[in-house]
C-alpha cells in the first residue's frame, strides 16, 4: 500500500482508464440522493412561492444550488484528512465570525421576537456563520475521536475539548438561536455515543445536560419559552405559536393519502402556513402529495441515512468514519426536528429540511457536508 | 494520528450499530406513523377545515320593503349609506386607535363599537361587524384613503333605512336597531346577519317577516390576509353557485293620510303628551294615529347617543309607549254612551225623562258631586251638559253588569287585534271582577257610569267604538294596512274591512245617543260648543274629563313644562260628517284638563284642515272668491 500517491481504486477497475476508473469510485448513489432531493426541493419551492410576492425566492434558489454543487465539487476533491488537520483552527475562525456578527452584525427583527444575531453581512451576502460552525464542529468531532486507545481519552483532555465544543454552542444559543444550539448539542452527543471507545463518560456528560436543562430553562427568552409551552399547550402561549403549529397540521392532514396535488395545496398557495417555503416547506409537500408523497420523501432521507453511515462502516480510517457519522447525526437530527415540528410534535424551531427548505446557508452548508462524506466515500480505498 | 490497516476503521459503531438502527427506525417509525395519524385518519376533517379557511360566504343585503301612505307618500324608505365595518380577528389595537384619530370619535361611539365588537367575536370573529352605520360621505372616504393603515377595517356601501316624514306616526311606522346578542343567536338560524337591524318597533317589528325580503348570499375565497383571491381561482375552489341573487322585500301600503296625520300633529303640537286617533267609521280603515311625544326613527335606527336614550328613558310622559293604543286611560264622560245605550236598551230611560240636578248625589251614606248644579234636565240635555247625576241615576236603574255589558259590545275591554305595540285590552270592571278583587260596593257603578273608577280604554278602542256610533252598530276591527306589494307593485295579499260584530243597540236608542252629541257640539250650552263651532259641516261629539288618580313623584322623576301628572285627562271623541260619518276622531290630552276646553279645539282644528285641505267643502259662510276681473 503506497501513501500519498493519488487515488487507490477498488480492483475491479484495475485495467480501465483513468476516467472510468475515477467515475467508478465517485459515490454515485449520494449524489443521485442529493439530485433527487433537490429536484424535489425546487419543485416544492416553486409551489410555495408561486405567490408574485416571493417570485424571486426560486431563482435565488437554484443560484445557490450551483454554489453548493460547485462548493461539493471543491470539497470532495481536497483530502478530508487536510480538512480535520485544521478542525480546531476552523472552529475558532467560525467562533470569530459569530463574535464579529454579535458585535457588528446588524440586529434584525422579524417582529415576533426581538432581536437576533444570526446573520453576518458579507459583501452585500448574508451569511449565517452558526452553519459554518455546524460543519466545523463534525470536523473538531473526527480530530477529537481520532484515537482508538480509551486510555488516550483523558479526563483533562475530554474537559478542554468538551469547552471548546461549548463555546460555539453557547455562543448560537444566545444569539438567541435555540433550534441551532440544541442540534449542535445533539451532533455532539450522538457522535460522542458513537465514536467514543470509552462510552461512559457520554453517558456522564449527558445526564449533567439533563439536569441542567432547568437552570436553562430560565435562561431563555420567552418567545422561545412560548414555543415550547405552546407546543405543549397551545393555550398557554400567545395565538401566533399555535397558528403555526395549527395551521400546518392542517395543511399536512388536508393532503390524506393522494395530496391535493401539485400547486393545488390551498393552506400553501394562500399563506395559512407562515413562511412555508424556509421552515414548513415539508407541510407544502405533505399538503400536495399526501402519505404517499409524504412517505417517499422521509424514504429518500432515510436511504440518505443508511448511505451515509454505509460509507462510515466502509471508510479507510477512524477519522473519516467519524466525519460521516456526524454528517449523518447532522441530516437526522435537521429530518427529525423539522417534520416532527412540521407535524405539531416537536416546538416550533428554526431547523430547515436539508435541501428542500428555502435558503442559502442551509442548503450550501448540506452540499459541504455532503461533500465531506464525498470525500471519505472517494478515498476509502486510498488517499 | 489515524489507525490505518484492516478492519473496520470505527469498531465502535460496529458494535453499536444495532442501537443506531434502532434510533433510527424509531424516529422514521414516529414520523410516519403521525402522517398516518393525520392524513389517513384525521385526513378528511382536517380537509374540511382547509376548505372553511379559504372559502368565505359574505350576506349580499336585500332591499327591504317601503311602507307608504294611502296615497303612495314613503314613510320609511332605503337610501344608500356608507356602513364602517370591522373584522375582529384581523384588526389591531393600532388600526382602531387610528381610526379613532382620524374619524374623531366620541367617546359614545368608541363605546359602541368595542360593545358590538364584543358580541361579533363571540359568534364569530372572522366575519366582519358592523359598527358605524350610515356614516357620511367625508367619514367613508377617510377610511377608504387610509384602508392601508387600518387592517381589518372596511366601509360597505349598503342601502340604509331612513324615514323622510321624521317623527311623523313614528310609533306607527316604528324603527330599526341592532340585535342584541341572543337574538343573533335566535334569528341566526332564520338566516340573519348578525350585522343586521331589525325592526324593532311598529310595523317595521309587526311586518318584519315582509319587509326584510330575503338576502343574497356571495362565496368568495381568500388568502390567510383575508384578501380576496381573483374569480378564476375562486370558480376552481367553490363547486356551487357563487351568488345568490337577493329578493327585495315587499312594501306595505297603508290606510293611513300623511296629510290627514301632519294636521293632526300639527293640531296636538302645543300639548305636552296626547294621543289622536282617526278611522272611517264605514271601514275601520286607520286615517291617522298620533302619540305624542315622539321620537325620530331615524335617530333610533342607529343614530342614539346614549345620552339622548338617557333623556329619552327617563322622560315621565313615556315616549316609547304607543299612547293610541298600549296605554290605557281612565274614559270619563265619553264612556257615558254605555251607560245610556244600556239604560235606553232596558227602557230604563227615556230621551224626555226630566230629572233634577241638585249637583250633588248620595247613595248609601256616599256623597257625589256632580260638576255642576244643572236643575231640571232630560237625557239629550244631560249628554250634552256632561251632567253626571243624571248619568248616576241611570246607573242605580241598571246595574253595573249591563254598562260592563255594553261597553264590552262596543269593544272596549279587549285588545282592538291592531296587532301592533302591545295591543292593550284596558279594564271594563263587573260586579264579579270586583268581587275576585275584594267585594263590590254600588258605588262602584256610579263611578263607573261616567267612566271613572277602575274603566280604562285605549284611544283606539275608543274610536272604534264611537265609529261604530257613528255607522250605525257596526264594529270594525281597525286596519293599518291597505294591501301588501311586491317591490314592483304587484299586489300580494289586500285585506278587507273585517267586521268585529254588529252591535245589538237599537236604532233609536242610537239616535237619542246622536242627538246628545249634536247638542254637544252645536248648540249653546255645549261642552264643546262654549269652545269653538265648525262651520260648514257637522260634527256629532263628546268631551270627556277624567279624573286622575294621585300622582306619586318618584325619585329623579324630571319636571317637564305643561305637564302636571294631578291634571285631569281631556277628550273629545266624535265624528263628521253628522249623517254621512267620514271619519270618527278620538283626541286625548294626558293630563290636560278639561276636555270641551282643551281636547275639542284640536279635533275641530284636524276636522276644518281636513275639510279644507284634503276634501273641501264649500263653507255655507265662506265670502265668495273674489276674482280678479283681468
Amino acid at each position: 500500500m503506497r501513501r500519498g500517491t493519488g487515488l487507490m481504486l477498488p480492483r475491479a477497475t484495475i485495467g480501465m482508464s483513468r476516467w472510468r476508473r475515477f467515475r467508478a469510485a465517485v459515490d454515485w448513489p449520494l449524489i443521485a440522493t442529493m439530485l433527487a432531493l433537490c429536484t424535489i426541493g425546487l419543485l416544492n419551492l416553486y409551489s410555495a412561492t408561486r405567490g408574485v410576492r416571493h417570485h424571486a425566492k426560486f431563482d435565488t434558489q437554484v443560484q445557490w444550488m450551483i454554489v453548493g454543487a460547485i462548493g461539493f465539487v471543491a470539497v470532495t476533491i481536497v483530502d478530508y484528512r487536510a480538512f480535520v488537520r485544521l478542525a480546531w483552527y476552523g472552529l475558532g475562525a467560525a467562533v470569530v465570525l459569530m463574535i464579529t456578527a454579535r458585535l457588528f452584525g446588524h440586529p434584525t427583527s422579524d417582529g415576533s421576537h426581538g432581536y437576533t444575531y444570526r446573520w453576518l453581512n458579507l459583501g452585500g451576502l448574508g451569511i449565517q456563520p452558526s452553519e459554518l460552525a455546524k460543519l466545523m464542529v463534525i470536523l473538531a468531532l473526527a480530530h477529537m475521536f481520532s484515537d482508538s486507545e480509551a486510555s488516550a481519552y483523558t479526563w483533562q483532555r475530554l474537559a478542554v475539548q468538551g469547552l471548546a465544543l461549548l463555546l460555539p454552542i453557547g455562543l448560537v444559543a444566545i444569539q438567541p438561536d435555540l433550534g441551532t444550539a440544541v442540534l449542535l448539542a445533539l451532533i455532539v452527543f450522538t457522535v460522542g455515543f458513537l465514536a467514543m471507545p470509552n462510552v461512559w463518560p457520554m453517558v456522564y456528560t449527558m445526564t449533567g445536560t439533563l439536569l441542567a436543562i432547568p437552570i436553562l430553562w430560565e435562561r431563555l427568552e420567552s418567545y422561545q419559552q412560548n414555543r415550547i409551552l405552546g407546543f405543549i399547550d397551545c393555550n398557554v402561549a400567545k395565538a401566533k405559536t399555535c397558528w403555526h403549529t395549527t395551521q400546518s397540521i392542517y395543511a399536512v392532514g388536508s393532503g390524506r393519502i393522494w395530496g391535493k396535488g401539485f400547486l393545488e395545496g390551498t393552506q400553501n398557495q394562500f399563506n395559512f402556513v407562515p413562511e412555508h417555503w424556509t421552515d414548513f416547506p415539508y407541510s407544502v409537500w405533505a399538503e400536495e402529495w399526501g402519505f404517499a408523497g409524504s412517505v417517499f420523501l422521509l424514504a429518500i432521507f432515510a436511504f440518505l441515512q443508511v448511505w451515509t453511515l454505509n460509507v462510515a462502516l466502509s471508510a479507510r480510517d477512524r477519522v473519516g468514519a467519524v466525519i460521516c457519522v456526524g454528517v449523518a447525526a447532522m441530516t437526522f437530527w435537521h429530518v427529525v426536528v423539522n417534520v416532527a415540528m412540521v407535524l405539531g410534535i416537536a416546538p416550533v424551531v428554526g431547523v430547515t429540511l436539508p435541501f428542500i427548505s428555502y435558503g442559502g446557508s442551509s442548503l450550501v452548508t448540506f452540499f459541504l457536508a455532503m461533500g465531506l462524506v464525498a470525500n471519505v466515500s472517494l478515498r476509502k480505498h486510498g488517499y | 494520528m489515524s489507525s490505518r490497516g484492516y478492519g473496520p476503521a470505527l469498531p465502535e459503531l460496529h458494535k453499536r450499530l444495532r442501537w443506531v438502527a434502532i434510533a433510527v427506525l424509531g424516529a422514521f417509525a414516529l414520523l410516519v406513523g403521525r402522517l398516518g395519524q393525520l392524513q389517513i385518519m384525521r385526513g378528511d376533517s382536517y380537509y374540511e377545515r382547509t376548505v372553511s379557511n379559504v372559502v368565505k360566504e359574505r350576506y349580499l343585503p336585500s332591499v327591504r320593503g317601503k311602507i307608504v301612505d294611502r296615497n303612495g307618500v314613503p314613510l320609511a324608505d332605503n337610501r344608500p349609506a356608507f356602513n364602517i365595518y370591522i373584522t375582529p380577528n384581523q384588526v389591531t389595537a393600532d388600526s382602531k386607535a387610528e381610526l379613532a384619530r382620524k374619524l374623531g370619535l366620541t367617546d359614545d361611539e368608541l363605546a359602541k363599537i368595542d360593545e358590538r365588537l364584543a358580541i361579533g367575536k363571540l359568534r364569530d370573529p372572522k366575519s366582519p361587524v358592523l359598527v358605524l352605520e350610515d356614516q357620511g360621505r367625508d367619514r367613508a372616504a377617510l377610511v377608504e384613503q387610509a384602508k392601508a393603515q387600518l387592517p381589518g377595517i372596511e366601509v360597505q356601501h349598503e342601502p340604509y333605512r331612513y324615514y323622510p316624514q321624521g317623527d311623523l306616526a313614528a310609533h306607527l311606522v316604528g324603527y330599526m336597531t341592532q340585535m342584541t346578542a341572543d337574538e343573533a343567536d335566535k334569528l341566526g338560524a332564520q338566516g340573519y346577519d348578525s350585522n343586521e337591524l331589525i325592526g324593532r318597533y311598529g310595523l317595521e317589528s309587526a311586518w318584519e317577516n315582509y319587509l326584510r325580503g330575503k338576502k343574497g348570499k356571495e362565496r368568495f375565497a381568500v388568502d390567510a390576509r383575508g384578501d380576496r383571491l381573483d374569480d378564476a381561482t375562486a370558480a376552481s375552489l367553490i363547486p356551487r353557485e357563487r351568488v345568490d341573487e337577493p329578493v327585495p322585500g315587499a312594501n306595505l301600503v297603508l290606510t293611513l293620510d300623511v296629510e290627514l296625520q301632519r294636521i293632526a300633529e300639527k293640531a296636538v303640537a302645543h300639548t305636552a303628551a296626547a294621543a289622536v286617533a282617526i278611522v272611517e267609521p264605514k271601514t275601520g280603515k286607520i286615517r291617522a294615529l298620533v302619540s305624542k311625544p315622539s321620537f325620530d326613527p331615524n335617530v333610533m335606527t342607529g343614530h342614539l347617543t346614549k345620552a339622548e336614550y338617557t333623556l329619552l328613558m327617563s322622560d315621565p310622559r313615556k315616549p316609547f309607549i304607543d299612547k293610541t293604543l298600549r296605554a290605557t286611560y281612565p274614559p270619563g264622560s265619553i264612556f257615558k254612551f254605555a251607560t245610556a245605550l244600556a239604560a235606553l236598551e232596558d227602557g230604563q230611560a227615556s230621551e224626555d225623562e226630566s230629572m233634577f240636578c241638585t249637583g250633588e248625589y248620595d247613595l248609601s251614606g256616599t256623597h257625589f258631586h256632580c260638576h255642576g248644579t244643572h236643575g231640571a234636565i232630560n237625557l239629550l240635555q244631560a249628554i250634552q251638559k256632561s251632567c253626571d247625576s243624571y248619568f248616576w241615576h241611570l246607573a242605580e236603574r241598571i246595574g253595573l253588569d249591563r254598562i260592563a255589558d255594553v261597553a264590552r259590545e262596543y269593544g272596549l275591554g279587549a285588545p282592538t287585534n291592531l296587532g301592533l305595540n302591545g295591543d292593550a285590552p284596558g279594564r271594563i270592571p263587573t260586579k264579579q271582577w270586583y268581587d275576585q278583587k275584594s267585594h263590590y260596593k254600588a258605588g262602584y257603578a256610579t263611578n263607573a257610569a261616567i267612566g271613572q273608577g277602575d274603566v280604562e280604554v285605549t284611544v283606539l278602542q275608543m274610536a272604534m267604538a264611537y265609529a261604530a256610533l257613528a255607522n250605525g252598530g257596526t264594529l270594525y276591527v281597525p286596519q293599518v294596512v291597505e294591501r301588501v306589494e311586491t317591490h314592483d307593485g304587484q299586489a300580494i295579499i289586500g285585506f278587507e274591512p273585517k267586521v268585529e260584530r254588529q252591535v245589538k243597540t237599537p236604532a233609536l236608542a242610537l239616535d237619542t245617543w246622536r242627538r246628545g252629541m249634536f247638542k254637544v257640539t252645536n248648540e249653546l250650552g255645549g261642552t264643546a260648543y262654549e269652545h269653538g263651532h265648525v262651520e260648514g259641516i257637522t260634527v256629532l261629539g263628546k268631551t270627556g274629563t277624567a279624573e286622575v288618580k294621585k300622582h306619586h313623584k318618584e325619585d329623579g322623576e324630571r319636571d317637564l313644562d305643561r305637564w302636571n301628572p294631578n291634571e285631569s285627562h281631556a277628550w273629545f271623541a266624535g265624528w263628521a260628517p253628522a249623517d254621512d260619518p267620514e271619519l270618527a276622531v278620538v283626541v286625548l290630552v294626558e293630563h290636560g284638563g278639561p276636555g270641551g276646553q282643551v281636547a275639542w279645539p284640536i279635533a275641530k282644528q284636524i276636522l276644518e284642515g281636513y275639510y279644507t285641505k284634503i276634501h273641501p267643502v264649500p263653507f255655507k259662510d265662506m265670502p265668495p272668491v273674489k276674482r280678479d276681473p283681468r
